[in-house]
């Protein structure tokens, strides 16, 4: 800026100077007005202590020097563990593709002897089905069957695994293994 | 690329004309591997605890301190639950000396734990969990599929061969009309009746098994050669009722359980069918 403009701005009027912020109206930081949910949320997601960014949102409880003192019993202690359990996890890890590895071989083994002995039976096993197909058999059967039947056929869709199938869980069922099932044949 | 490969292949003789011809077909027969999937998760080692046990502390030290005012409003009877969950949980964490003695007085500490109780009362928190074991496993009953939740368990029949009695799968013949998946699962039916909702895994069978012949049939050239194929299945419900005319027995049991059932050259056949676990 020129001398001459700068001259006649210091001429025309004071300085502006920012107000102290007591003296504003607006962006005022209180505790006393508010609502005491929002400052709540306001503290909890911004806490003002933040030590260290290595923690995502916010800090480290107050006493974690001590309470980390308590839980590990030393740096080196604490890497053999991390280690064994690496180690621990690539046996299980080496045991179920051994696993999978022997079932698939058997697998193998079994479709290349089918093709040997009879093509037929071979182009069908190895054949992908259409999951909304519905072969002749089946749409016969729907012709004479029950409408709660019909949808129980339909339920069923090739190629994926059924719904009462059952993920395991932590505990077995109240009622235990459903022995009494009323006997459908499905169309295959 | 591909083109002088397949010019080079093509001076070799077919391996199919290099084949003796059979003078017999091969006799097919399918059988089937009817498995109850695990029912409940499996039980964790001592290491793995341990090693949970310990990232859980671990955790614990090392977490973002817990917004409690946020979850629960001051002087409520939620808020005392939770400080005394809280402070059971720490002493387990990190031992008994780590946290301070609270300042409240011995009546005090017991009427809140008594009216933690009548709330835990009121809410109807004392429900039972099933436990991991049933009867049928303290009865070792083999016809249950209650008993080993964690395992799988397979289907075994007891059956006359050749005047023999012998442990093996269902299995039955394959008629000329129908495809393999089809004829595992109407032998599945055949011998161990309908009353159950059995799946088959898909079309291809899972392995092949060829029964031993005797000396004496070897010699001839008539006898077909005998082929049997598996297929996986799963039962989802219901339990079997088999065919009393052919079937003497039958037993859900785990891989190990199979072995000294089923005689030697079966097991070498079948075993890497089977799960382990």
């Amino acid at each position: 800026m020129s001398s001459a403009l700068l001259q006649s701005s210091r001429l025309r009027a004071p300085a502006l100077k920012p107000l102290p912020a007591a003296a504003r109206k607006y962006a005022v930081p209180s505790d006393q007005s508010g609502d005491p949910k929002q400052q709540t949320i306001r503290r909890v997601l911004y806490p003002s202590n933040v030590r260290s960014r290595s923690s995502p949102v916010g800090t480290w409880r107050p006493d974690v020097g001590r309470a980390l003192q308590r839980a590990i019993p030393s740096k080196q202690a604490h890497e053999t563990i991390e280690r064994a359990w690496l180690l621990h996890k690539r046996h299980l890890r080496q045991k179920r593709d051994a696993e999978t590895e022997r079932k698939f071989n058997s697998m193998k083994k079994a479709m290349d002897t089918l093709h040997e002995l009879d093509t037929r039976l071979y182009m069908e096993a190895n054949k992908k089905d259409d999951p909304r197909a519905r072969s002749q058999e089946e749409v016969q059967m729907m012709k004479t069957m029950k409408v709660s039947e019909i949808r129980a056929v339909e339920a069923r869709i090739r190629g994926l695994f059924p719904r009462e199938l059952r993920i395991p869980t932590d505990t077995p069922s109240r009622e235990g293994w459903k022995y009494e099932w009323k006997s459908f044949r499905r169309p295959v | 690329m591909l083109a002088t490969e397949a010019t080079e292949q093509l001076p070799n003789i077919p391996p199919q004309a290099t084949r003796p011809k059979k003078t017999v077909k091969a006799q097919i027969s399918t059988a089937i591997l009817l498995n109850r999937s695990p029912t409940i998760t499996r039980t964790p080692g001592q290491f793995e605890r341990a090693y949970f046990a310990y990232e859980q502390r671990l955790r614990r030290a090392l977490h973002n301190p817990f917004p409690y005012d946020f979850y629960f409003k001051q002087g409520t009877l939620l808020e005392t639950r939770f400080n005394l969950e809280e402070r059971k949980r720490e002493k387990l964490a990190f031992g008994p000396g780590f946290l301070e003695k609270e300042n409240i007085s011995e009546e005090k500490r017991a009427a809140d734990i008594a009216a933690v109780e009548t709330l835990a009362q009121q809410e109807g928190e004392g429900e039972e969990l099933m436990p991991r074991s049933h009867s049928a496993d303290e009865a070792a009953d083999v016809k249950s599929l209650d008993r080993a939740g964690t395992r799988n368990l397979y289907l075994l029949l007891q059956t006359l061969e050749d005047g023999k009695d012998v442990w093996r799968f269902p299995q039955g013949e394959v008629e000329n009309s129908q495809f393999l998946h089809q004829a595992a699962l109407s032998d599945l039916y055949a011998e161990c009746g309908d009353q159950m909702d059995a799946w088959i895994v898909g079309k291809a069978p899972i392995g092949v098994y060829q029964p031993s012949q005797d000396a004496k049939s070897v010699t001839s050239q008539n006898t077909p050669e005998r082929y049997i194929f598996f297929y996986k299945a799963h039962i989802m419900a219901g339990q079997i009722h088999p065919a009393k005319e052919s079937v003497k027995d039958f037993a859900w049991l785990t891989k190990e359980e199979i072995e000294p059932r089923v005689d030697r050259h079966y097991w070498e056949g079948v075993k890497d069918i089977l799960s382990d676990h």
